[in-house]
């Protein structure tokens, strides 16, 4: 207990300290007192606080052979459980999975959400009322999406098949859970469902803010719809665009419940990705070394992958989200 | 083609679109909601799938509330949701407005640890937390939880909340400087009403994210009084056997109170969220 | 310079409370080791004294128990029960509970953290994960001198096997479980078929019922098939059949890859991938197995008597029934017993004496026959285990019978290491890719059976003096 207020202490000091260092200033004129600390200070100390320890010890822990069915077996073993880790044998599905899953349903949500924010920019009567519903997705929990999901597209009783049989759209029943690849895609599909209204939201919100004289300007010169879009709205809301791709991206990369909730990651692995293979897996053999590992593994590419991603898209420069 | 053909090709799109969209949401939930009023025996029929009832019945929503108790989930899940959503609200109004008026060395890393704050796997935060929370008494009281769903939305919401102050033009603090407001009263009384829209989808972003939350409810929560509604609503998931029509039920119940939300809110943001556009 | 400065200072705090932060788990872990086990000797009188002595010494003891599988029933149920236990003792029961799903994960936490509740409902399957870690307390002691009061199915199959695999007694048992084939009588009928529970069938004749009720032209399956999460267990007690139950040589190498097991692998395999299930159910797990027998769209299922009240609910009198397990090519049942949520100490308990009297309580034949009626268990105690519910008449028929053959005989487990991680994945995603066309049957088979050996033998070495487990029976 006084280690924790000690630690709590030391960590508000270092805080402080660090913002001393960085040396605020109000638009590159005067020095600020006391007043950014105010702003500031609490959300980074709590942050730091309670996410800089589960780093940190995630980090020692991946380099350990950390198990707790071995208590007191705990040493340093290098990059054992990496290297476990990618001797696997289905690891190379897997981070196949988590790419082909993240890239699908992202593009997806990013599609589907731009589209319906352009439809919906302009007022029509019962606008309202249409929002009020169409964004209701996003108030799902996971859970109950999930179990939605896995027993519509159930082969046997689900009412996807039903329908797609009376449609005849199909001769015979689709093993839809039953079938690699086609379990992936049912849960791509609740991803993307579960979704779009974020999207929609954030850019319906980016798009109010464009000035409308921009467009007259444009319709005087000539402009085309495509041109529009591509020239006046899309370099506008970029910042939102890029800020939303980002967020979404590391979110979904990272989430696993609707995957053990619809498939559990089969049939034989077709439906795993990394985050619900660290589940199923390293968790639940109480191998806490190797679930660090790839906690690790998981930062470190999302790291890179957001490093990459805002300097292709040149954040800096396009001015903030 | 002429302009009105154009227009009315773009009309037509428009609402072939519109309607897609509403038809691809309202039908899974259409579909949610007709399994809530139908018996179990019914809906796990797998010889004939029936789109209305055939026995029309409440039973699972009687169920619910007497066996299940979702009166208390329900007061639960309001209580903490409720209190992470104005407290998130609050710190990112603050730090967001810090972040986008001060210039310092640290920004980009900043923004970095949050993003990093952002990829960290659940499980790897929860454990340790759930070690200091219970040297601090805090397990299986709703402050525990509170806290982690605060530091699991937050650097979202601060990231978002700075973007709509960076909308909002210096000058317009600058002239209530002159008029003789102090900062804090400047902020208070020009910068926050332009935000409020802003200030109300964020809070409801934060609220949906603690209200839908099912690991941490598990693990920081041991007795069922104490429940929120995921947690609940995952127990009439049995070994074998599962409830489906009350889990229907309660699935269309827990989305109440955040569609009232979003019809309260999709007000706002779409049609406030100028405040970067004001002309001066 | 004063930057500089600043900047080492900052450093060297921030490795200071690194250090710090990370001594803070590591005795944690350490002090676990030394459980209470010294005060367990010293209380051998509380087994067989009645309550008196304890509310003498009870004082403000209170409890914390944990249920992993609640629902409206149970709590009441136990709530009821802890009240009951609150009067008679003076100790106070905190009911904790967490959804069946999530409760491997609850657990796991709790014993990172060093509170694991006083009494906790265990699965046998986490067993060997627990005794490994250190996180259950030995009831040796707390037994002793009372054997003769449970079923002979307690003592010499369920701590005989606790005994061999763990080297000690951990649980007792809340209920026994023993599984059955649930069978659509209407169908069987329709058939033809005369399934008689009381004779019995073998394998051949059980797979012989599954292909006759098979009829996709009426969406009719012989077999709810079980492809996903534990596909494995069904298959490894009909291939066991084949050598006595036994799974390893008494040196550690595994009997159930040899030519015979292989064909049975194929025979089993065989009716998914000859069309007798429904395609999707090389995913299914106990929801759908369960949801699709009960639902109409399969004919049999393999499950414990659990699943008992479920199909009187769903599904109408008369429709269905219980047969017995097939019978091997010796004639005998190989069927696993095993109890849903048998009632262990953890090590994390300040209280472990109190702890014992409330599962004493709960075992009480009175308390203990509520609580099987309730869940459809067959009791652990021999006063009770002749109640009009489990006669001749009712559901449960079928899995008492079972319980009293001589001629049954539970197989072995996969083995007293851990093998969780393996059941999360290998033992059924090998089959899985064999039943997508993926591999091989032999390729499927000889993986699972060359890391299970690894591992056993493996086991072996660690452990010298410790044998492989033996098949059980009542005789």
């Amino acid at each position: 207990m006084f280690k924790l207020i000690l630690y709590l202490l030391g960590l508000a000091v270092i805080v402080a300290l660090a913002i001393k260092l960085m040396g605020p200033r109000l638009n590159n004129r005067t020095k600020m007192g006391l007043e950014p600390y105010l702003f500031i200070l609490p959300v980074l100390t709590l942050l730091v606080l309670l996410f800089g320890y589960p780093l940190l010890n995630s980090f020692i822990m991946a380099f350990e052979n950390y198990k707790l069915t071995a208590p007191n077996d705990i040493y340093f073993n290098g990059a054992d459980n990496f290297k476990k880790l990618f001797s696997d044998r289905d690891i190379g599905l897997v981070i196949k999975n988590s790419f082909i899953y993240v890239i699908t349903a992202v593009s997806g949500q990013f599609l589907l959400g731009m589209t319906l924010a352009l439809a919906l920019r302009k007022k029509f009567p019962g606008r309202g009322l249409y929002q009020s519903i169409v964004f209701l997705p996003w108030a799902f929990s996971a859970f109950v999406i999930g179990i939605m999901f896995r027993w519509s597209f159930n082969g046997e009783y689900g009412v996807v098949n039903d329908l797609l049989l009376k449609l005849g759209a199909i001769k015979e029943q689709i093993a839809w859970l039953g079938t690699p690849g086609l379990s992936l895609l049912v849960v791509i599909l609740a991803m993307i469902w579960m979704g779009v209204p974020f999207f929609a939201i954030m850019y319906l919100a980016a798009l109010q803010s464009i000035p409308a004289d921009i467009y007259e300007a444009a319709d005087i010169d000539g402009c085309g719809v495509i041109r529009k879009f591509f020239l006046i709205t899309i370099p506008y809301i970029k910042p939102t665009i890029i800020m939303t791709l980002l967020l979404r991206t590391i979110w979904i990369f990272n989430s696993f419940d609707l995957i053990v909730v619809i498939t559990g990651g089969g049939p034989a692995s077709s439906s795993q990705t990394l985050p619900s293979y660290m589940y199923t897996r390293a968790f639940a053999s109480y191998d806490f070394g190797l679930a660090s590992a790839l906690g690790i593994l998981l930062i470190a590419m999302l790291g890179l992958y957001s490093v990459v991603f805002l300097s292709a898209t040149k954040y800096n420069k396009a001015g903030d989200f | 083609m002429s302009p009105r053909i154009k227009r009315f090709f773009g009309g037509l799109l428009r609402v072939v679109v519109l309607t897609l969209f509403l038809l691809a949401v309202v039908l899974p939930i259409y579909w949610m909601a007709i399994t809530s009023f139908k018996t179990n025996p019914e809906i796990i029929n797998a010889q004939r799938l029936t789109y209305w009832p055939e026995i029309f019945t409440t039973e699972n929503y009687i169920a619910l509330f007497r066996l299940f108790n979702y009166g208390e989930l329900l007061k639960n899940s309001l209580v903490v949701s409720a209190s992470t959503g104005i407290c998130v609200t609050l710190l990112s109004i603050l730090g967001g407005y810090g972040l986008a008026r001060y210039k310092f060395r640290g920004k980009d890393a900043m923004l970095l640890f949050f993003l990093v704050t952002q990829m960290i796997p659940g499980i790897l935060v929860i454990i340790p937390l759930y070690v200091i929370l219970s040297q601090m008494g805090l397990i299986n009281t709703h402050v525990g939880l509170f806290i982690y769903y605060l530091i699991a939305n937050l650097p979202f919401c601060v990231i978002t909340m700075r973007s709509f102050f960076e909308r909002i033009p210096y000058s317009l603090e600058e002239a209530a400087r002159v008029d003789g407001c102090t900062k804090y009263q400047s902020l208070w009384r020009i910068v926050l009403p332009i935000m409020f829209p802003g200030i109300v989808a964020v809070f409801v972003f934060a609220f949906i994210g603690a209200w839908n939350e099912l690991i941490a409810g598990t693990i920081f929560i041991s007795t069922a009084e104490k429940w929120t509604i995921p947690v609940g609503l995952k127990s009439l998931i049995g070994k074998y056997n599962v409830q489906w029509g009350v889990l229907m039920a309660g699935g269309v119940l827990a989305l109440l109170p955040t569609a009232i939300m979003f019809a309260c809110m999709q007000k706002f943001v779409v049609e406030g969220l100028t405040a970067g556009a004001v002309k001066e | 310079m004063k930057k500089r400065l600043l900047c080492t200072l900052m450093t060297a705090l921030l490795a200071l409370f690194v250090f710090s932060g990370c001594a803070a788990t590591r005795p944690a872990q350490q002090e676990e080791a030394t459980p209470a086990k010294d005060s367990s000797s010293a209380e051998e009188a509380a087994g067989t004294e009645t309550e008196e002595s304890a509310a003498a010494a009870a004082g403000e003891i209170s409890l914390r128990f944990i249920d992993v599988s609640p629902s409206p029933a149970r709590q009441e149920y136990f709530t009821s029960i802890f009240q009951n236990f609150e009067k008679e003792t003076g100790i106070s029961v905190a009911y904790e509970s967490v959804p069946w799903d999530e409760a491997a994960n609850k657990l796991t936490v709790l014993g990172a953290a060093n509170q694991l509740p006083d009494v906790m409902t265990t699965w046998a399957g986490w067993l060997g994960q627990f005794t490994s870690a250190n996180w259950v307390l030995p009831i040796d002691s707390y037994i002793a001198g009372t054997e003769d009061q449970y079923t002979e199915v307690v003592t010499k199959i369920t701590w005989k096997s606790e005994q061999e695999l763990y080297g000690g007694i951990y649980t007792v048992p809340d209920g026994m479980m023993v599984k059955g084939v649930y069978v659509r009588k209407d169908w069987a009928e329709e058939a033809g078929l005369d399934l008689d529970p009381d004779a019995g069938w073998t394998y051949e004749e059980y797979f012989d019922a599954v292909r006759r009720m098979t009829d996709t032209a009426q969406k009719r399956y012989g077999i709810s098939y079980r492809g996903a999460r534990g596909a494995f267990d069904p298959l490894l007690v009909y291939l066991e059949g084949f050598n006595g139950g036994k799974l390893y040589a008494d040196d550690g190498s595994i009997l159930i890859n040899s030519g015979e097991c292989l064909e049975g692998f194929k025979t089993w395999t065989g009716i998914y991938m000859d069309g007798y299930a429904p395609k999707d159910s090389v995913n299914w797990g106990f929801t759908e197995m369960v949801d699709n027998f009960t639902g109409g769209l399969t004919a049999t299922l393999i499950n414990d008597s659990e699943v008992a009240p479920t199909c009187q609910e769903n599904m109408e009198d008369g429709s269905w029934m219980v047969m017995p397990m097939p019978k091997s090519i010796d004639g005998k049942i190989y069927n696993t017993v095993n109890a849903p949520y048998s009632y262990s100490i953890s090590t994390h308990s300040q209280n472990p004496d109190a702890a014992w009297l409330l599962i004493e309580f709960l075992t009480r034949p009175d308390n203990n026959i509520e609580y099987c009626r309730m869940g459809g268990l067959i009791p652990i105690k021999k006063d009770v285990a002749n109640d009009p519910t489990y006669g001749e008449d009712g559901p449960y028929s079928a899995f008492v019978k079972q319980l009293n053959d001589p001629g049954l005989v539970v197989p072995c487990a996969f083995g007293p290491f851990d093998f969780t991680d393996m059941h999360q994945g290998m033992l059924h995603e090998e089959v899985q890719k064999y039943l997508l066309g993926q591999q091989d049957a032999e390729t499927a088979l000889n993986n699972i059976c060359d890391e299970l050996e690894a591992r056993m033998k493996q086991y072996l070495e660690d452990n010298s003096g410790s044998a492989v487990e033996q098949p059980k029976s009542l005789s």
